[in-house]
C-alpha cells in the first residue's frame, strides 16, 4: 500500500513538474511579427510620469500606426548597469533615457554613440540651449528634452501668520525661519539621504559659499555644513532629514509642517495636495551660487535595430515642442526648447514662470563641467555621502569638510 | 537529578534526536564505504555543475574583476591589470575601518539575537494549544515577507512622527524624538534589531522541530525529579538543540552577512556612512560608484573575513564525524 | 514542583510559566503591529500616509487597491511569480536533495570541502553576481525569459537547499539503508525507494521554505528580466519605490495582494512546517 501511494505520490509529482515546466518555457512578452517594437528604457515610476510617457507614445503610433512603443522600466541604480552590460552582449534598446551622471559610462561602454550627425541635420536644434547638451571630449552623446531644477516652495499661509516674507538672502532666510520655528513649526525641509541627490540639493548651497569644483577648498564646504548643524541645532531643519530623498520632505511640506522646501518643479502635481498658499522664489543664494538643471537625457541605443525609427521617434517626443509640453502638464518638467518654454502655458503660470526664471538666472550644466566625466558619480556620491553626515551631525564641519577634500581633490584631477 | 544532565536520551538504534552533523558515522559505513562512497558522490554531480557554471564561474569574474580596473565606462573595453590596487585602495578608505566593525557588530548582534531568540521562542511557543500555533504561524508569515516591505514599515515604525517615537513622547520622552534611523550611534543597531527580529521566525521554526523531537519522558522525568523549568531547558533542552543550533549559527552568520535589503530600505547605509557594512559598501561602490573592481574588491575582502567560519564548520563536521 | 505534578500532562501544561506567556505577549506585539501597520497603510492615500504614521485613526480608502486590481501588471506578474516560484522550487529541490543525500552519507574530504565551498558561495552578496550572470543569461540567449530567471534563482537557494537538507538524510539510521542493500538495492534504489521517503517531511518542508522565499526574490527578478510584463509581483512591489518617488500606499497594498498566495501556500504547508521539521521522524 505504502509502495502505491508513494507510486502515486512520484508520478503526480513528475506531472506536475512536466506542467511548470511546459509553463515555463512560455514568457509573457511575445511580438507580433508585423509591427515594429521600439524599446524604450527609463526610471521613471510616478503615476505622472507614466501617464505622460502613455501619451508620448500615443501621439507616435498615430502618426507610425506599425509601431508599438514598449516602454521598460529599469530600477534607477540598475539603469547604467544594466545597459552596459546589455551593451557587452551586444544588445540594447532602441532609445535611453537616462540620468546625466550616467553619459559618461555609456558612452564609454558602447551603449549609446555620438549624435552629431543626427543632431546636425535636426532641423530645430537651434531652439536648444548649450547648456542641455551632454557632449563627452566635444562629441554629442545626449540631449535633454526637459530640465528639472530646484527652487524654494513657501507657505504663504504660514509666512502670513509667523510675519515673514520670501527671503533673498540666507541671512533674512534664516530670520524667517527662526519665526517659524518659535511657532512651532519646521522652517525648512531639503533632502539629504547619502548619494547623489544630496550632491544636487547641496550644490546651490556650497556654490552660494564660495566653493567650485574647478578650485575645491575646505573652507566654504566647512562654512555650509555650519550652516546645516546650526539649522539642525536651532530646529528650523529635521536632524531626520539625512535619511529623506527627495519625496519626503515635501510631503511634509505639502502637509503644511513646514515653512520652506527646497525642492523641484517636477513636485507641481504633488503641490496641489496643499490645502494652503504656496509659491516658489529662487533660492535665496549668493550670485556665486547656482542650481543644477537636471533632468535626464535621451539618446538612441547603439545597438538598436531600427535606428532611425528611434530618432524620429524622439524627435517627435521628447525633443519637440507638444511632447515638452506634455512633459510639462504631465511632470511639471521645463521644456529645454526657447520655443515650448516661452509658450504662454509657463508665462501664466506662477510656479512655472518663476522656474523658468531660475534657469535663466541660476542654471549651471549638470554634471559640472569641471569634474573629470570618469569620476563624475564618484564625486557627486562623495559630495552627496558628506552632505548627509554633516545634516546628521556625523562630525564637525570643518573636520567633515578636511575629510571631503582629502578624498575629492584627487577625484578632481583627475 | 543525573538523567537530566544526560542530554538527550540515545537509544542505540534509532537516531532520533541527534539530526545534523552527528550523521550515521558508524562503522557499518564506513565499511562499505570506499565503493559506495563514490558511487552515491555521483548523486551530487547535477547540482555539483549547475554551481560551477552559474556560481563559481561569477566568484572568479569577481576575482579577475577586483585584480583590474573595472568601471561601467571600461566593462566592454580591455581591462587593466591593476594588481592589487583596489584593495590596497579600499583598507586605505577612511571609511573601510568603520564598515569593518560595522559589518562585524552586524553580524553579532543578527547572530546572536537571532538565535537566542530564535530558541526563546521555540521554548515559549512550545505548547501545542492554538495560541501559540497561531502566534508561531503569524510570524513566520511575517518572515516570509520580501523584505523591501519589512524594511519600509519599520521605517515608518521608527520615524520621528512613527509609533515607537509617538509612544516615547507620551512616556515623556524628549520631543525631538529618537533619531533610530539617523543618529549615527543608533542607525546600525535600528537595522541590525529589525534583521533579527526578521530572522528569528525562521530560526524559532528549525529550533521547534529540534525540540519537538525531545522525548517527552525525559522532560517528565526531570521534573519528576525536581528540576524546575529552567534547569529542564538549561540540561535537557539546550543540549538537545546544539546541533540545530550548530547548522543555524552558520545559516544565520551567513544571512546576516549577506543582508542589504534591509540597510538598502531603512537607512541607505547612513547617515553618511554610519550604517554602511561590507556588503552594502560592495554595492555602493558597484551599482552607484560604477566602480565594479572597487566592489569586487571589497566582496571579497568582506568574505575573506568570513571564510574562517566556513572553515570551523566543516571541521566541525569531520569532528563529528570521527565521534 | 514535584508535588505539583501528580495531575496528568494537560493539567500541566495549562499551568504556564509566566515567562512563557510574557515572550509571547511580546511577540504578539512586535510582529503584530508591523502586519498590521501594513495592512493599515495599504488602506490610506498616499498624503495621510506621512501625515497620521503613528496613527490609528484616519479615512480608509480602498483606492490603492482599486489602482493595483486595474492596474494589468498585477495578473501578469501573479501568473509570472507562481510560475518562477514553482519551476525555481523544484528545479532546486531536484539538484540539492540527492547532492544532499549524497553529502550527509558520503564520508571524505570532498565532501569536508564541498560543505566548506557551499557556505562560501551563500556568503558572496547578490549583488555581486549580477554582472556575470547577465552577461552568461544573454550569452546563452536566456535573458528576459522564465527559464532563465528560473535557473538563476535555483543556483541562487541551492547552497542553503542543499545545507538544509543535509540534516535530514543524516538523521536516517543507516540500518535501514544497510537492509534494503542486503536486498540488492543499488544506489539509485537506496536514495529513491528508501531515504527519499523516509525524509519526505523534511524535503517537503524545504521545499515550501524554497517557494516561500523565491516568491520575494526581486533582485535576479528585476534584473535579468527586460520587459516589465515578465516581472514577478516581487519586482512589481520594488519598483513603487523609485527615482521620483515612493508610493506607499500602492506598494503596500501589492504587498498584501502578494501575500495572499504566499499566505496560502503557507496554509497548506503549514502542518509540514510545524510538525514536519521533526528531523528524522523515523518511528
Amino acid at each position: 500500500m505504502t509502495q502505491n501511494r508513494r507510486r502515486t505520490g512520484t508520478a503526480l509529482i513528475a506531472i506536475g513538474a512536466a506542467g511548470i515546466l511546459a509553463l515555463t518555457g512560455c514568457t509573457p512578452s511575445e511580438t507580433g511579427s508585423d509591427t515594429t517594437t521600439l524599446t524604450v528604457w527609463h526610471y521613471y515610476n510616478t503615476d505622472g510620469q507614466v501617464e505622460a510617457l502613455e501619451k508620448l507614445a500615443d501621439s507616435f503610433t498615430a502618426e507610425h500606426p506599425d509601431v508599438t512603443v514598449q516602454y521598460e522600466y529599469v530600477p534607477v541604480d540598475q539603469f547604467t548597469t544594466k545597459a552596459v552590460t546589455a551593451a557587452g552582449s551586444e544588445t540594447g534598446p532602441d532609445v535611453l533615457v537616462f540620468g546625466a551622471s550616467g553619459t559618461y559610462p555609456l558612452a564609454e561602454a558602447g551603449a549609446i554613440e555620438p549624435m552629431d550627425d543626427w543632431w546636425g541635420g535636426y532641423a530645430d536644434k537651434d531652439q536648444f540651449p548649450e547648456g542641455v547638451m551632454q557632449r563627452i571630449d566635444g562629441e554629442l552623446y545626449g540631449v535633454q528634452g526637459y530640465v528639472n531644477l530646484l527652487g524654494l516652495w513657501y507657505n504663504q499661509d504660514m509666512l502670513d501668520e509667523i510675519g515673514g516674507e520670501v527671503p533673498t538672502t540666507i541671512a533674512e532666510l534664516e530670520a524667517v525661519m527662526q519665526k517659524a520655528a518659535d511657532a512651532g513649526h519646521q522652517g525648512i525641509t531639503l533632502t539629504g539621504k547619502p548619494g547623489l541627490e544630496s550632491q544636487w540639493q547641496g550644490f546651490p548651497w556650497f556654490t552660494s559659499h564660495g566653493f567650485s569644483y574647478g578650485d575645491p577648498q575646505a573652507a566654504p564646504m566647512a562654512g555650509t555644513y555650519t550652516m546645516l548643524q546650526d539649522w539642525v541645532g536651532k530646529g528650523y531643519l529635521s536632524r531626520e532629514a539625512s535619511t529623506w530623498d527627495q519625496t519626503v520632505p515635501f510631503q511634509q511640506f505639502a502637509a503644511g509642517a513646514s515653512a520652506f522646501a527646497v525642492n523641484g518643479n517636477w513636485q507641481i502635481g504633488a503641490a496641489k495636495e496643499a490645502a494652503f498658499g504656496y509659491g516658489v522664489a529662487p533660492l535665496p543664494i549668493t550670485s556665486d551660487g547656482g542650481v543644477l538643471l537636471g533632468g535626464e537625457v535621451q539618446n538612441v541605443g547603439a545597438f538598436s535595430k531600427n535606428k532611425e525609427l528611434a530618432q524620429e521617434f524622439l524627435e517627435s517626443t521628447f525633443f519637440s515642442v507638444d511632447g515638452q509640453l506634455t512633459l510639462l502638464d504631465y511632470f511639471g518638467s521645463i521644456p529645454a526648447r526657447a520655443d515650448a518654454a516661452s509658450d504662454s502655458k509657463i508665462g501664466d503660470d506662477p510656479i512655472l514662470s518663476v522656474f523658468v526664471d531660475i534657469v535663466q538666472k541660476q542654471g549651471r550644466p549638470s554634471p559640472s563641467p569641471e569634474v573629470p566625466s570618469k569620476n563624475v558619480n564618484e564625486v557627486e556620491g562623495l559630495v552627496g555621502d558628506f552632505w548627509s553626515k554633516a545634516v546628521a551631525g556625523d562630525g564637525t564641519p570643518a573636520q567633515l569638510a578636511d575629510d571631503l577634500m582629502a578624498q575629492l581633490v584627487p577625484l578632481l584631477k583627475g | 537529578m543525573s538523567s537530566t544532565s544526560a542530554g538527550p536520551s540515545r537509544p542505540s538504534n534509532t537516531r532520533l534526536s541527534s539530526p545534523g552533523l552527528v550523521g550515521p558515522g558508524r562503522a557499518a559505513a564506513r565499511r562499505g564505504s570506499a565503493l559506495r562512497g563514490d558511487n552515491r558522490l555521483a548523486l551530487a554531480l547535477p547540482a555539483a555543475a549547475i554551481l560551477v557554471a552559474l556560481a563559481f564561474w561569477p566568484l572568479l569574474q569577481l576575482g579577475s574583476m577586483s585584480v583590474h580596473e573595472v568601471t561601467a565606462a571600461t566593462l566592454n573595453s580591455d581591462w587593466l591589470f591593476v594588481g592589487l590596487d583596489n584593495y590596497a585602495a579600499l583598507l586605505a578608505s577612511p571609511d573601510f575601518p568603520r564598515a569593518v566593525v560595522n559589518t562585524l557588530v552586524f553580524v553579532v548582534i543578527v547572530t546572536v539575537i537571532g538565535m537566542a531568540g530564535g530558541f526563546a521562542v521555540a521554548v515559549a511557543v512550545s505548547s501545542p494549544t492554538r495560541g501559540a500555533s497561531y502566534l508561531l504561524g503569524m510570524m513566520v508569515f511575517v518572515w516570509a515577507l520580501p523584505p523591501v516591505v519589512n524594511g519600509s514599515i519599520w521605517k515608518f515604525l521608527l520615524g520621528d512622527r512613527g509609533l515607537l517615537n509617538e509612544v516615547l513622547r507620551a512616556l515623556g520622552g524628549s520631543p525631538a524624538g529618537v533619531g533610530f534611523l539617523y543618529d549615527p550611534q543608533l542607525a546600525l543597531w535600528s537595522v541590525a534589531l529589525v534583521n533579527a527580529w526578521a530572522v528569528i521566525p525562521f530560526n524559532a521554526l528549525i529550533f521547534r522541530a529540534s525540540l519537538l523531537a525531545v522525548d517527552s519522558e525525559v522532560l517528565e522525568a526531570a521534573e519528576m525529579d525536581g528540576a524546575g523549568p529552567w534547569r529542564r531547558i538549561r540540561h535537557v533542552l539546550i543540549p538537545h538543540a546544539r546541533p540545530t543550533a550548530t547548522v543555524l549559527a552558520i545559516l544565520t552568520v551567513v544571512y546576516a552577512f549577506r543582508s542589504f535589503d534591509f540597510i538598502y530600505v531603512m537607512t541607505s547605509g547612513g547617515p553618511g556612512t554610519a550604517s554602511t557594512t561590507l556588503p552594502y559598501l560592495a554595492y555602493v561602490e558597484a551599482f552607484l560608484r560604477l566602480d565594479y573592481g572597487g566592489g569586487a574588491a571589497t566582496a571579497l575582502i568582506a568574505l575573506a573575513v568570513v571564510i574562517v567560519l566556513a572553515l570551523f564548520y566543516a571541521r566541525d563536521v569531520r569532528r563529528s564525524e570521527e565521534a | 514542583m514535584s508535588a505539583a505534578t501528580t495531575t496528568r500532562a494537560p493539567a500541566r501544561r495549562r499551568r504556564r510559566e509566566p515567562v512563557a506567556f510574557g515572550i509571547r505577549l511580546v511577540l504578539w506585539v512586535i510582529y503584530g503591529l508591523p502586519l498590521l501597520w501594513i495592512v493599515l497603510t495599504s488602506l490610506k492615500s498616499q498624503s495621510e500616509v506621512l501625515t497620521s504614521q503613528a496613527s490609528l485613526f484616519f479615512t480608509p480608502t480602498l483606492e490603492a487597491y482599486l489602482e493595483a486590481f486595474a492596474d494589468p501588471a498585477l495578473g501578469t506578474s501573479l501568473r509570472q511569480s507562481i510560475v518562477i516560484s514553482a519551476g525555481t522550487t523544484l528545479l532546486c529541490l531536484a539538484l540539492a536533495t540527492p547532492a544532499a543525500y549524497a553529502l550527509a552519507r558520503v564520508r571524505s574530504r570532498i565532501v569536508v570541502i564541498s560543505l566548506a565551498l557551499l557556505v562560501i558561495l551563500q556568503m558572496i552578496p547578490q549583488t555581486a553576481n549580477l554582472i556575470p550572470l547577465f552577461w552568461l543569461l544573454s550569452k546563452w540567449g536566456l535573458l528576459n525569459t522564465n527559464p532563465g530567471l528560473i535557473l538563476a534563482d535555483a543556483v541562487l537557494f541551492l547552497p542553503w537547499a542543499i545545507l538544509l537538507l543535509r540534516p535530514f538524510f543524516g538523521a536516517i539510521p543507516i540500518s535501514i539503508e544497510e537492509a534494503s542493500r542486503i536486498d540488492g538495492a543499488g544506489t539509485l534504489r537506496a536514495f529513491f525507494g528508501v531515504a527519499l521517503p523516509l525524509a519526505r517531511n523534511g524535503v517537503l518542508t524545504v521545499t515550501a521554505i524554497i517557494f516561500l522565499v523565491s516568491w520575494g526574490e526581486f533582485l535576479y527578478g528585476i534584473t535579468f528580466m527586460l520587459t516589465p510584463s515578465n516581472y514577478p509581483m516581487s519586482a512589481l512591489i520594488a519598483v513603487q519605490a523609485g527615482a521620483y518617488g515612493i508610493d506607499w500606499p500602492a506598494m503596500m497594498a501589492f504587498a498584501v495582494i502578494s501575500a495572499i498566495p504566499v499566505f496560502l501556500v503557507y496554509i497548506a504547508s503549514y502542518r509540514l512546517l510545524r510538525t514536519g521539521l521533526t528531523m528524522g521522524a523515523v518511528k
